[in-house]
C-alpha cells in the first residue's frame, strides 16, 4: 500500500480517524494533567494534524459549496438570471462544438471505423475524388495491405411508375458485411451470393423507404419490384441506424456488379475515364498497418496498371488516403480537375464559427461579471466581517470563486440542454440523416464542464479579487466589462451585417437569368452513349423542344449553372495559379442564360479554337492588357480569345471569382451535355411536358429535370442559415450588452443621487444633469466600439475566404452595424438615465 | 526543534517497541535528561505524517492507566528509514564537529 492509497483511506474514513485523533489527544491531556503546564488548543492541534492527510481542501470546498448553494437559493432572481445568461453563452458553444464533434471527431456508426481509409486520386496534373471501377478492381485483386476494398457509385433510379427518382447506391457486395450492418428484415447483400456471376438481381431497401413506399410491409423480403423497368427481388431492409459511408440518406442499395442490368448501356464496370462516373473507394487496413503502407502499395500498383493503360492512369499517380470513417471524409465531393486541389473550405468556416461563438461566451461572461461585482458591492459588509474575524484574503477569494464555479457548472448543465435543442433543431431543418445523433456524448460533456470552469474564471475571478480588496474601484471594472461587451457585440453585429450583405448579393443577380430556365440532364455518359450517338440525342431533343409552344430558347452546356458537378482547370499565368471553370457550350448558350457579351464576338459553329472568357478571367489572365486575340493554352491545346462575357457565378451563387472559359462543345463533351430551356411563361407548367418529350427520345433514359429557380433557392440555403444564425448571435450579444449598460447607468445614477440632487438644487438644467450621467459611460462604450471595429477588421482575413462577392471592408455593412448598435445603446441608456432627471432634490437630500 | 529531527527522534524511541503518543513524548523528554520537551502541537501532526509515509502503524492497546489508546509501532519501512536517517545524521554530525574543532 503506497502513500496515495493511505491518503485515500484517510479521505474515506476521515470521520473515524478524526475521532481517534481526538481520543489520543484527550488521553494525552489526561496523562499530562500532573505536569501543570499549558496544553495547546485541542481543536487547533487536531486541525494541524489533519492537514498532514492532505484533504483539508475537500472539506473547505464542500463547506464553500454548501454555503454558495444556500446563498444562490436565497437570491433566486440573481441565480436564474446568471444561469440563463451563462446557458446562452455556453449553449451556443456547445451546439457549435457538438456539430464539430459530429462532423470531425465522432466516427461513423460502422464496425471498426478507425481502420477504414478513403482513397482519392492525385497526380501532379490533376485530382479526382472517385476512381474508375476497373482501377479499383485491379487494386482489390492485388492488394496485400488492405483486407477489404469497398466501392460505391451514387445514382438515381426509378421505382415502378414513380415520378421522383430514388437515391440509390450501387455498392460492392461486401459493403454491408464490412461495415457491420444489421438487417431490419430479410438479409443484406452478401459477398458469397451477390458477387457471383449470373447472380439474381437484388435490392436492399432503406428503413425510411420501406416505411414510406411499402407501408412497412413485413412480408416485403422476397417480393419482386421494378426498378428502371427491370424486375428485381427485394432481399431485405437495412436497419434505421445504418449510416453507410455517405452523409446524404440513401433510399436503396444495389450490387454494383448489376449496374449494367439496371442502367442501359452502362460502362461503369469497364470505363477508365474520369468524366464517366467513377466509384468512391474505401479500404479496410490489415491489422497493424498504417495508411502510409497502403498508400505506398497502391502507388506502385497504379504504376503497374499504367504500363497497361498509359492513357487512363495518370503519370506519377498516387492515392492519398484519409484515415478513419468520419463524416467529413464521407462527404462526397464530386470534384475532379487539373492543377492542385482547393484547400479545404471547411477550415476557415470552422475557425470563424469558433471565434464567433467564443465572442458570445465572452459577452455573456462580461455581463455576468458585472452582476457578480454588483452583488459583491452589496455584500461588502459580510466580507468585511469575515475579514475582521480572521479570514485570509486567499480564503475569501476562494469562497467567492466557489460561488462562481457553482454558477458555472449550473450554466454548463443548462447550456448542455440548450445546445442539444439548438443542434437538434438545426439538424432537423437542414435535413441531416436520421442516424446522426445530436445527443451529447462524453466529448461534449467534458467540453461543457471545461467551458463552465473557464466561464467561472472569466466572470468570477476578477470580481472576486476586486470585492475582497474592498477597493471602491468597482465602477472602473464595470466600465471595462461594459467596454468588452460592447466590443464583442460590435464584432458579431459587423460579421452578421457582412453575411447579410453577402446573402443579398448572392440572392440578387448571379450574372445569369435563372428564373425561367429548366435544365434537363439525361446523363448520357452513364448510359454508355458514344459522342456521336450523344450528339444525335441532344440534337433530337433540342429540335423537339424548340417546337413546344411556350419555349423561347433551347441550348446545352457541359457544365450548366447550378449543376451537380464542378470542373476546374488550374492555369499558371504570370506566376500565379488561376482556377478556371471550363464549359463546353453551344453558341445559343449566352442568349439562353442571358449572359451579356461585353466585347468581341460570340462563338460560332466550327469555332474549334476559339474561347470566350469572363470579365474576371480576362482581368486575372491579362492584367492591364487587351485580352482579345490573346492565346490561352489549356490541356495541351491553344485557344484564341474571341470575346469577353460578363461574369456569371455558375458554380455557387456566393462564388468570389467567376473565372469562366466557354468553348464550343466538342465531341468529348457530348455525353455530359445538359439541355437548357428558356420558357416565355412560368416554367413550372411546362416542366412535365418537357420531361416527357425528353424521355421520348430514348425510353431507356429518365432525364433529371430541374427548375433552375428551385436549384438556385436550394444553393442559397447555406448562406441563409449562416446569416440567420450569426444575426441571432449578434442580437443576443447586443441584448446582453444593453442589459449591462442599463445596469451600469442605473447603478451610476443610484450612486450619485445625492450629487445630482445638490446640482439640481443649485440650479443645474436637465440637459446638464443628463450629460453628467451619460458621459460617465460614454467612454467605455466608445472604447469598446473602437476595439470591436479593430477586431472585426482583424477577423476579415478569415472572412475574406468565406464572404465571396462582398469585400470584407464593405462600408455599408460596417456603417449599418454601427448604426444599429448606437441606436440600441442610446435607447437602452435613456431609460435609466431619465431616472436621474426625476430625482427630487428635497427627498434625496433629506434621506441622509 | 526542527521537524526532521523530531521525526528521527520519534522513529528512534519507537525502535525498542510500540508506544502511545504520550509515552513517545515522555520517553524523548526523559532520555534527553529533561532537555527536550515535545509539544502536542508538534507531536501529533508529525505522527500523522509518519503514519501516512507508512513508517509506523497504529494499533489499539491498553494504557498503563487502563484506557483504550493507540500504540504506534515501527514498520520495516520505518526501520529502514530510521537506519538511513541515522547514518545521514551521523555523517553530518561528524562533519559539523570537524568544522567546529578545527576552525
Amino acid at each position: 500500500m503506497n502513500e496515495f492509497f493511505r491518503r485515500l483511506r484517510y479521505l474515506l474514513n476521515r470521520r473515524r480517524f478524526d475521532r481517534e485523533l481526538a481520543g489520543d489527544l484527550e488521553i494525552h491531556r489526561e496523562m499530562a494533567a500532573g505536569e501543570h503546564r499549558h496544553f495547546g488548543h485541542t481543536l487547533q492541534i487536531r486541525e494541524e494534524a489533519r492537514e498532514a492527510w492532505g484533504w483539508t481542501w475537500i472539506d473547505r470546498l464542500s463547506q464553500d459549496l454548501r454555503y454558495a448553494f444556500r446563498l444562490l437559493r436565497k437570491s433566486p432572481g440573481f441565480t436564474v438570471a446568471a444561469v440563463l445568461i451563462l446557458s446562452i453563452g455556453i449553449g451556443v458553444n456547445i451546439a457549435a462544438f457538438g456539430f464539430f464533434n459530429l462532423m470531425v471527431l465522432r466516427p461513423l456508426p460502422v464496425r471498426d471505423p478507425a481502420t477504414l481509409v478513403r482513397f482519392q486520386r492525385l497526380s501532379p496534373k490533376g485530382y479526382a475524388s472517385v476512381l474508375p471501377y476497373p482501377e479499383m478492381a485491379f487494386f482489390r485483386e492485388r492488394t496485400t495491405t488492405l483486407s477489404a476494398v469497398l466501392a460505391f457509385n451514387p445514382s438515381t433510379i426509378r421505382l415502378e411508375q414513380e415520378q421522383r427518382p430514388l437515391k440509390a447506391q450501387f455498392v460492392t457486395a461486401n459493403f454491408f458485411t464490412e461495415l457491420g450492418a444489421t438487417a431490419q428484415l430479410g438479409r443484406l447483400l452478401e459477398p458469397s451470393r451477390d458477387d457471383a456471376n449470373g447472380a439474381d438481381p437484388v435490392v436492399v431497401l432503406s428503413y425510411a423507404l420501406w416505411q414510406s413506399q411499402f407501408g412497412a410491409d413485413p412480408s416485403i423480403a422476397g417480393r419482386t419490384i421494378r426498378l428502371n423497368d427491370k424486375p428485381v427481388t427485394v432481399v431485405g431492409v437495412a436497419s434505421p441506424e445504418f449510416s453507410g459511408l455517405s452523409l446524404d440518406s440513401q433510399e436503396l442499395w444495389l450490387p454494383i456488379a448489376q449496374h449494367p442490368y439496371f442502367v442501359n448501356g452502362s460502362k461503369l464496370l469497364t470505363d477508365y475515364s474520369v468524366e464517366g462516373s467513377g466509384v468512391t473507394v474505401w479500404g479496410r487496413l490489415r491489422p497493424g498497418l498504417t495508411p502510409k503502407a497502403a498508400e505506398g502499395e497502391l502507388r506502385s500498383l497504379a504504376a503497374a496498371l499504367r504500363a497497361e493503360h498509359p492513357n487512363d492512369i495518370w503519370e506519377n499517380e498516387s492515392l492519398p488516403g484519409t484515415p478513419g470513417a468520419y463524416a467529413t471524409s464521407a462527404i462526397n465531393q464530386g470534384h475532379h480537375g487539373t492543377g492542385t486541389k482547393d484547400p479545404n473550405p471547411m477550415i476557415p468556416v470552422a475557425g470563424l464559427a469558433g471565434a464567433l461563438v467564443l465572442l458570445i461566451l465572452a459577452a455573456a461572461c462580461c455581463n455576468l461579471g458585472s452582476l457578480v461585482l454588483a452583488r459583491g458591492v452589496a455584500r461588502a459588509r459580510e466580507i468585511a466581517i469575515r475579514a475582521a474575524i480572521g479570514a485570509g484574503r486567499g480564503r475569501l477569494v476562494r469562497q467567492l470563486f466557489t460561488e462562481s464555479l457553482l454558477l458555472g457548472i449550473l450554466g454548463s448543465v443548462a447550456g448542455l440542454g440548450l445546445g442539444y435543442v439548438v443542434l437538434r433543431s438545426l439538424m432537423a431543418v437542414s435535413g441531416t440523416p436520421a442516424w446522426m445523433n445530436p445527443a451529447p456524448d462524453w466529448r461534449v460533456i467534458v467540453f461543457a464542464i471545461a467551458l463552465g470552469i473557464l466561464a467561472a474564471i472569466l466572470f468570477g475571478l476578477a470580481p472576486a479579487f476586486q470585492v475582497v480588496r474592498q477597493r471602491n474601484r468597482a465602477t472602473l471594472v464595470r466600465q471595462i466589462l461594459i467596454g468588452a461587451q460592447v466590443a464583442a457585440s460590435c464584432v458579431l453585429l459587423i460579421v452578421a451585417a457582412l453575411l447579410v450583405r453577402t446573402l443579398n448579393r448572392a440572392s440578387g443577380d448571379p450574372g445569369f437569368a435563372y428564373r425561367q430556365v429548366v435544365s434537363i440532364n439525361p446523363s448520357l455518359g452513364e448510359h454508355g452513349y458514344s459522342p456521336a450517338k450523344a450528339r444525335a440525342y441532344i440534337d433530337t431533343v433540342e429540335s423537339r423542344l424548340r417546337s413546344v409552344p411556350g419555349v423561347d430558347l433551347v441550348s446545352s452546356a457541359s457544365t450548366p449553372p447550378l449543376g451537380n458537378k464542378t470542373v476546374t482547370i488550374g492555369l499558371k499565368s504570370a506566376g500565379r495559379l488561376i482556377q478556371i471553370h471550363p464549359n463546353g457550350v453551344e453558341p445559343s448558350y449566352f442568349q439562353t442564360m442571358r449572359i451579356p457579351l461585353l466585347r468581341g464576338r460570340n462563338l460560332m459553329r466550327g469555332d474549334a479554337d476559339a474561347v470566350v472568357v469572363s470579365q474576371s478571367l480576362a482581368a486575372l489572365g491579362w492584367p492591364g492588357e487587351d485580352p482579345l486575340g490573346k492565346q490561352l493554352d489549356l490541356d495541351d491545346r491553344r485557344f484564341t480569345v474571341v470575346g469577353i462575357s460578363a461574369n456569371a457565378r455558375v458554380a455557387q451563387p456566393e462564388d468570389r471569382d467567376s473565372t469562366e472559359a466557354y468553348f464550343l462543345a466538342n465531341a468529348a463533351d457530348m455525353p455530359s451535355m445538359v439541355v437548357l430551356v428558356r420558357t416565355s411563361g412560368r416554367p413550372e407548367q411546362l416542366a412535365l411536358t418537357l420531361a416527357s418529350i425528353a424521355k421520348a427520345a430514348d425510353p431507356a433514359i429518365v432525364p433529371d429535370v430541374q427548375l433552375m429557380n428551385a436549384s438556385f433557392q436550394q444553393r442559397l440555403r447555406g448562406p441563409q442559415y449562416s446569416a440567420l444564425s450569426v444575426s441571432l448571435l449578434a442580437f443576443v450579444a447586443l441584448f446582453l450588452a444593453c442589459l449591462g449598460i442599463v445596469g451600469l447607468v442605473a447603478y451610476a445614477v443610484s450612486q450619485r443621487t445625492k450629487e445630482i440632487a445638490i446640482r439640481m438644487a443649485l440650479g443645474a438644467k436637465p440637459p446638464h444633469v443628463f450629460a453628467i450621467v451619460i458621459l460617465q459611460f460614454a467612454r467605455p462604450v466608445v472604447v469598446g466600439l473602437l476595439v470591436g471595429l479593430a477586431g472585426a477588421v482583424a477577423l476579415s482575413t478569415i472572412l475574406r475566404q468565406v464572404l465571396f462577392g462582398t469585400g470584407s471592408l464593405d462600408p455599408v455593412a460596417y456603417l449599418g452595424a454601427i448604426g444599429i448598435f448606437t441606436a440600441t445603446v442610446v435607447l437602452a441608456s435613456l431609460f435609466p438615465a431619465s431616472r436621474a432627471l426625476r430625482v427630487d432634490p428635497m427627498r434625496a437630500l433629506r434621506n441622509d | 526543534m526542527p521537524s526532521g529531527a523530531l521525526v528521527l527522534l520519534i522513529l528512534r524511541v519507537l525502535r525498542s517497541g510500540p508506544l502511545h503518543g504520550y509515552a513517545v513524548a515522555q520517553r524523548i523528554h526523559s532520555l534527553s535528561s529533561e532537555v527536550l520537551r515535545v509539544e502536542e502541537g508538534a507531536l501529533y501532526p508529525a505522527l500523522q505524517r509518519i503514519l501516512l509515509k507508512g513508517w509506523v502503524t497504529a494499533e489499539w492497546g491498553i494504557s498503563e492507566t487502563n484506557r483504550q489508546v493507540r500504540f504506534y509501532r515501527l514498520t520495516p519501512a520505518g526501520r529502514k528509514q530510521l537506519e538511513s536517517e541515522l547514518s545521514d545524521y551521523g555523517r553530518v554530525h561528524q562533519a559539523i564537529q570537524a568544522v567546529l574543532r578545527t576552525a
